[in-house]
């Protein structure tokens, strides 16, 4: 600054900083990833090791290749690309390849983090649920060419009636709660301990309470939050009353799931590739519920994560919706 | 106030005021008038005055040297006496534009150049005298007083003792010391207004400062507690706070019958009324990393130099200086730099102290910025708007309604600083128009 150039206000700050963010959003997960390892067990804790030890190796390489190069590094901290491996980590389903699980992070970082970043000047996807979506592509391909609409775990599903429900939720119906012995309903399976599905999602009470305190704390897009799991309850319920059979279950199951609830607090709230404005922020959870749940209706593997990349890309849309009306406009037409 | 270490903005974000907590217990420090006292002739929001004396002139402390022709100027005064050194131009703090100014070297012994008496009972008579005094928004707006003061259908008077900036506790001082001064010019001001409800808007708590309570009470001035927040000492969110009802855009208070003014300026107008002295001295917090908070008592125009030179401290330590609020002020290296009417606040900072916004990231659209906007407005997207050049969206996010608190640029992760495009935005759409 020279002498006669001013500086402009303000000269203080809050204090937090984008990798403090980063780095508090991972603590957060890393508590999840605790719970999910007690519940699943060895597997989960190598799928988590496989997505982080995937990430930080090639952030290390491109950041050490950047500096190498007299580059600003992308990201100067691994704090940004620890955080996607370690959603990556917690999206995994429990009964998938550990070398797909390396597959999925090594497309996060590199096409959908760095990639992204570079080419496009902004995360418009969320890199993990892009790069989920890009393997179940490959995925449904696959199955397609072996004449399959749906995949073959899915293929005896049918969630659009009261029995199918009923009939599906054996693979919830098998837990015990341990130390206490009790053995626990798909309901409250799905709410307190499942050993199916998302490695982020083995337990839903933890996430909900983890998660909440993220919200709070890190001041995460709440209106996201909310929207979506208040939707896909009412969705759940209104379905449930219509078709018959145990609502109780019919909620627990669109809810509690590892891809709704997870995905709600760590996934759908990633800030860059969603909404500003607080009524797009509603409409966004609001459209990933009804979205999610139609997918979920007619068994779609993935439905969740195919739901926030198809929004993610209306991003700018849902930002020009309605906009808050400015103090002094109450009342102002326009 | 005063047992308060954190303000909770809109959003829930927590501002750190532990800088200024238990420093209004600190008497003011009178400064010792300086050997040479710069006198901007802008110290206002308006027309720019013109000097009234020569090169070569000798002066008295209070003696107009500079005024313009209208409505919307205030006169200006010196704050020695001694001889007219210069008339020149000069970098001004605030404008950042090179500003003319009078230069008066202190000489001989000191002569007062006093304010004629008026009638306190004439309305008209007051406005004028505190026009005369060169009385301005001491709050940091330095808008002329002596036109709200003639604002016609206010109903309500507030007397904003807010002082929510996190390095400025001057007000609070001057409320223990001069209680009853500040009585009498609040009540002046609300003759001239002519209303029948006055509130005095504060953060201190019950029973904080007994004897202007009770003063106020026996005066019919209404005491209101306000929100402990930083956003609500602006003009526009206090009138929300106090009367319910929101400033409708591109209008202001007395538009919907209410007068805002700084508690400082009613003390300055109870020195013009009963003391007969123009606007020349005020209160200021001072802060070094060496000294914490004091208060001071000085005379206007008085340089960064001086009054550094007055503390005790050395120069040589600080690499910069920031005038008024942390939050709104402007940093300036220059330490010839003047002090001004509406100069509440002196901060040095070292070397070592790091510039928050030196290096910034791409913004990340946490939407923190938005959520603590205290006037409900879109920082991140207007900054995209700005960087595309984009009047339409401008205008449709209403940049328009900024009040360039940089409350978004103190939240943003990234440390970007928005107010930057926020001015920009509202350049670019007045220059549309």
């Amino acid at each position: 600054m020279k002498k006669h150039v001013n500086e402009e206000p303000p000269h203080i700050h809050m204090g937090s900083s984008k990798n403090e963010l980063m780095l508090k959003t991972f603590l957060m997960m890393s508590v999840i990833a605790v719970a999910s390892v007690m519940v699943l067990g060895l597997g989960a804790f190598i799928h988590i090791l496989i997505a982080l030890g995937t990430v930080l190796i090639i952030h290390c390489s491109i950041h050490s290749f950047q500096i190498w190069k007299g580059m600003e590094p992308t990201y100067a901290s691994p704090a940004s690309p620890m955080v996607a491996g370690m959603i990556v980590g917690l999206s995994m389903p429990i009964a998938a390849p550990f070398e797909i699980t390396a597959a999925v992070a090594a497309l996060t970082i590199l096409a959908f983090k760095y990639g992204q970043g570079k080419y496009f000047k902004r995360k418009y996807l969320n890199p993990a649920a892009a790069s989920k979506s890009v393997l179940l592509l490959l995925l449904s391909l696959k199955t397609l060419r072996e004449g399959m609409l749906l995949h073959p775990h899915h293929l005896d599903l049918n969630l659009a009636t009261a029995e199918g429900l009923q009939s599906s939720m054996w693979i919830f119906g098998r837990e015990t709660l341990p130390f206490i012995g009790t053995n626990l309903s798909p309901a409250q399976s799905l709410f307190l301990w499942q050993t199916h599905g998302w490695i982020g999602g083995a337990s839903s009470l933890v996430v909900l309470v983890v998660g909440s305190i993220a919200a709070y704390w890190l001041k995460f897009k709440w209106r996201i939050i909310v929207s979506t799991l208040v939707s896909m309850t009412i969705l759940a319920a209104g379905f449930g009353v219509y078709l018959g059979g145990d609502p109780v279950l019919r909620i627990a199951f669109h809810v509690f799931t590892g891809s709704v609830i997870f995905l709600a607090f760590f996934m759908a709230t990633e800030p860059q590739s969603t909404p500003m404005t607080n009524t797009g922020q509603y409409a966004f959870g609001f459209s990933l519920a009804v979205l999610t749940f139609g997918l979920q209706l007619f068994n779609v593997l993935g439905g969740s994560i195919i739901a926030l990349v198809i929004l993610n890309i209306f991003t700018d849309r849902f930002d020009k919706m309605v906009l808050k009306k400015p103090y002094g406009h109450k009342g102002v037409k326009g | 106030m005063t047992n308060h270490k954190y303000f909770f903005e809109k959003g829930g974000f927590k501002m750190d005021i532990s800088m200024k907590h238990g420093a209004e217990k600190k008497s003011f420090r009178i400064m010792k008038p300086p050997k040479k006292a710069i006198i901007f002739m802008q110290q206002h929001i308006g027309t720019c005055n013109e000097p009234l004396v020569k090169k070569g002139e000798r002066v008295l402390t209070g003696q107009k040297v500079g005024d313009a022709k209208g409505t919307m100027t205030v006169p200006v005064h010196s704050s020695v006496t001694g001889i007219v050194e210069d008339i020149t131009k000069i970098y001004h703090p605030v404008s950042n534009r090179m500003e003319t100014a009078v230069i008066v070297k202190r000489e001989g012994k000191e002569e007062m150049e006093s304010l004629p008496p008026v009638d306190l009972n004439d309305r008209k008579k007051i406005i004028e005298l505190v026009r005369e005094a060169g009385v301005v928004g001491m709050g940091g707006a330095a808008f002329p007083t002596h036109i709200k003061l003639a604002s016609e259908g206010v109903n309500t008077f507030i007397v904003n003792a807010k002082e929510s900036d996190p390095n400025l506790v001057c007000d609070v001082r001057l409320m223990i010391e001069k209680p009853e001064e500040i009585v009498k010019g609040i009540k002046l001001m609300a003759k001239a207004l002519d209303v029948k409800r006055t509130i005095f808007a504060t953060r201190t708590q019950e029973g904080e400062i007994p004897e202007l309570e009770r003063m106020m009470k026996a005066g019919g001035i209404e005491v209101r507690r306000v929100t402990p927040s930083y956003s609500v000492g602006s003009e526009k969110l206090l009138v929300r706070e106090l009367m319910g009802k929101e400033v409708p855009c591109g209008k202001f208070p007395p538009d919907i019958g209410v007068a805002v003014n700084n508690v400082s300026t009613a003390y300055a107008v109870y020195r013009a009324a009963y003391l007969g002295e123009p606007l020349i001295s005020r209160g200021l917090s001072f802060y070094t990393q060496n000294t914490g908070i004091d208060n001071l008592w000085f005379r206007t125009g008085t340089t960064v130099k001086e009054l550094m030179g007055g503390m005790d401290e050395k120069i040589s330590r600080y690499d910069r200086y920031i005038l008024g609020s942390l939050m709104m002020g402007w940093a300036t290296k220059d330490i010839q730099t003047p002090l001004l009417k509406y100069t509440s606040g002196l901060t040095a900072f070292t070397k070592k102290y790091a510039r928050p916004y030196e290096k910034q990231l791409k913004c990340i659209r946490c939407g923190y910025c938005d959520s603590v906007c205290p006037v409900d407005i879109y920082p991140s997207l207007i900054m995209k708007a700005d960087r595309e050049s984009d009047v339409k969206a401008l205008k449709r996010l209403h940049v328009e309604d900024c009040i360039l608190c940089n409350l978004c640029s103190f939240v943003c992760p990234s440390h970007i600083r928005l107010t930057e495009h926020l001015f920009d935005g509202k350049d670019k759409l007045g220059n549309a128009d």
